[in-house]
């Protein structure tokens, strides 16, 4: 991952909810209250969220705030995922939900999510894969392109290099008869 | 950041190489030997067949010096044999690349020919996998662009060419769907190792992108998992160490 990396800039972005544990005098105005208590719930950023959540004041201080899976990780986006990942439309979890997922797995130990996401990964990619093939001579339509408007980053950077890969062959071979 | 190029070769680099190819021509005229790079071609008198590099098979082709013998597995006999092979015999293996040449002796036994001394294998360009004498059954590994050059340039050589053409279609797409099917299931074929003999060079740089793109993201994905995997390892390792050091004690 490179520091320019404006997918990776925009994945630290995305808002993650968080609990926090301090009592927060001047912060109110983040919860539209006269301060932030113990217990209250906000989402803030990854990047803000992972830097509170590992950081700790004294030797058995608890950590500012404690950090939950965010709602595109949810038990219900799980269990859809399981029943089968080509039918959620992962776009509409998060733009960035497998860069979300990967910085989520890097702090919370989830084996089964960690499963649940490789399998899915998989499974789209071969769609993706069918789709990155066939964009030109089927047109797009109907429920391809539907699937296709549901890829998130990841998968659509995947869908674009499986494209220009298949789009340089096409054009040689469409040269090669010309010249 | 990264250079603006795409990984491995472009298409249009792999027909340069494919170039380099023999193919066997039967000359029209005559022509003196021409001392290349690559060696001298032989010299060209009309009813006998030679073999040149395909770069030169074609410009004397243009020129109507020459006519190109297509190999033998451009046939479409040859081709039927392959597709049904992929489509039906091995539906996750690619049809194996051509057997290298071999001569056999009066006793039952082949050795392998080799132009060179023993020890030196051969591999694609300098195997003459694309000449007449190439064997049928099997695509070498600059199948499809030869295939291509060759309809392309030297159609009214080919035998059906209309007929190979759609066979080539047909093993196009059916052997793309397999790379795509091999990448997606990194399971079944044991441990995230696959095996691509048999892929021409063109299949190659068309899915390059892709397949390394799929390759990337399970290891992003697996990689906490991954290093976690680690450090229990090595824990449990520690914890083994510390039994045999207190086994030591015992004894």
């Amino acid at each position: 991952m490179s520091y320019y990396d404006v997918d990776a800039i925009l994945t630290d972005g995305e808002k993650v909810p968080c609990r926090f544990e301090l009592d927060v005098p001047y912060l109110g105005h983040l919860d539209n209250s006269n301060g932030l208590k113990p217990g209250s719930r906000l989402a803030l950023p990854l990047w803000l969220a992972e830097m509170f959540a590992l950081a700790s004041a004294g030797e058995d201080s608890k950590p500012p705030l404690t950090l939950t899976l965010p709602p595109c990780l949810s038990e219900q986006v799980q269990a859809a995922l399981k029943a089968d990942p080509r039918a959620v439309a992962l776009r509409d979890q998060s733009a960035y939900f497998y860069g979300v997922a990967v910085r989520m797995l890097d702090l919370f130990d989830e084996r089964e999510l960690s499963a649940i996401l490789r399998r899915t990964f998989v499974v789209r990619a071969a769609d993706v894969g069918l789709h990155a093939r066939k964009a030109e001579e089927s047109g797009l339509g109907g429920q391809g392109e539907e699937f296709l408007r549901g890829l998130d980053e990841w998968e659509r950077r995947l869908f674009r290099r499986g494209h220009e890969g298949v789009r340089g062959a096409k054009e040689w071979t469409d040269n090669v008869k010309k010249s | 950041m990264a250079l603006p190029l795409p990984q491995g070769l472009v298409p249009s680099e792999v027909a340069f190489l494919c170039e380099m190819e023999l193919v066997t021509v039967v000359p029209r005229q005559r022509l003196e030997s021409i001392e290349l790079l690559s060696g001298s071609t032989p010299r060209l008198r009309p009813p006998h067949r030679a073999d040149l590099p395909f770069w030169l098979a074609i410009l004397l082709k243009k020129q109507r010096r020459a006519n190109i013998v297509p190999p033998a597995w451009l046939h479409p006999d040859s081709l039927r044999e392959i597709v049904t092979y992929e489509t039906a015999i091995d539906v996750k293996d690619w049809a194996p690349p051509p057997p290298p040449p071999v001569r056999a002796d009066g006793r039952g036994n082949s050795t392998r020919l080799n132009p060179y001394e023993d020890g030196v294998i051969l591999s694609p360009p300098f195997l003459p996998s694309c000449t007449a004498a190439a064997p049928a059954g099997a695509l070498p590994y600059h199948w499809f662009e030869l295939a291509e050059m060759l309809l392309a340039h030297a159609s009214d050589d080919i035998p059906s060419a209309s007929e190979v053409r759609s066979l080539l279609r047909d093993l196009q797409e059916a052997r793309a769907a397999k790379m795509r099917s091999k990448v997606t299931h990194p399971e079944s074929h044991g441990e995230g190792v696959t095996s691509l003999r048999g892929v021409g060079a063109m299949e190659l740089a068309e899915s390059r992108g892709f397949v390394t793109g799929v390759a990337e993201g399970i290891r992003k994905i697996g990689a906490s998992a991954e290093t976690m995997r680690r450090e229990e390892e090595e824990e449990n390792g520690q914890d083994m160490d510390d039994d045999l050091s207190d086994d030591d004690m015992g004894l």
